[in-house]
């Protein structure tokens, strides 16, 4: 070998920048080896767009499911898709029309049971002869 | 059909005439500090640490996005392992973060050190 030891030292800087460059290409074969093993296996789930696609959206309703669950089982309320939420009532007062009272919306149709008189339960302020005639079917 | 080798090796070199005659090719520095290298399982040590650093940093997590972009560009069949380290190279290298490359650069100045004396 005609390259003496003190030549490797001279040239030092130059032969330093060549190792270094030397095991950083090795890294980088080493990773893109390994990216392309992984690709060329299938291994990576997410690669094709339509499969991420429908992984997104089938997570997405799985989500919202449960959330779904979630509230009907344990709060009051139920979310809509724009995160409103709505008293299980409606709370809104208004005043029946036949009989003039506030009424709340929630209470409307029971109310209007008794207050036209169609329902079971409902008395008319007429006659109890009437009445009979009306409840009895 | 024809495929396209995964790595593409370079032909084996033909043995040349003048060869017989002149003294044995001299192998290169960078070829004798390899040997070196890996004779003395510094190579090994030296790699892994740079693994280790460049994991810690990030930068083989950046290398591997940039490869699946540059697979789900290209079609994950059509990729070669030259193609992929043709795509990274030029960012791999220079976003070795200065730590890491002081930290390397000081263990082959040692370990040339060494090797001279």
């Amino acid at each position: 070998m005609s390259m003496s030891k003190e030549d490797d030292l001279s040239s030092n800087s130059e032969l330093l920048s060549d190792v270094f460059q030397y095991l950083l290409d090795c890294i980088i074969v080493d990773v893109a080896s390994e990216s392309h093993r992984i690709a060329r296996l299938g291994l990576d789930r997410n690669l094709d767009e339509e499969e991420e696609e429908l992984r997104l959206s089938a997570d997405a309703r799985a989500r919202t499911s449960e959330t779904c669950h979630s509230s009907e089982a344990n709060g009051k309320y139920i979310v809509d898709i724009f995160g409103q939420t709505h008293p299980p009532i409606a709370n809104e007062i208004f005043d029946c029309m036949n009989c003039g009272r506030s009424i709340m919306a929630g209470r409307f149709a029971p109310h209007l049971e008794k207050c036209m008189g169609k329902g079971r339960k409902a008395r008319l302020k007429s006659t109890r002869s009437s009445t009979a005639s009306q409840t009895n079917r | 059909m024809s495929r396209r080798h995964s790595v593409n090796r370079p032909p084996t070199p033909d043995v040349r005439d003048d060869d017989e005659d002149d003294r044995p090719k001299e192998p290169t520095l960078l070829e004798i500090v390899n040997i070196k290298l890996i004779e003395s399982g510094e190579k090994e040590r030296l790699m892994e640490l740079v693994r280790e650093r460049l994991v810690e940093c990030g930068w083989k997590d950046e290398m591997r996005a940039l490869c699946r972009a540059f697979i789900k560009k290209n079609g994950r069949e059509n990729v070669t392992v030259d193609d992929l380290v043709r795509a990274i190279t030029p960012k791999g290298r220079a976003s070795i973060p200065d730590s890491v490359k002081a930290e390397l650069l000081q263990k082959i100045r040692t370990f040339l050190v060494s090797v001279a004396h």
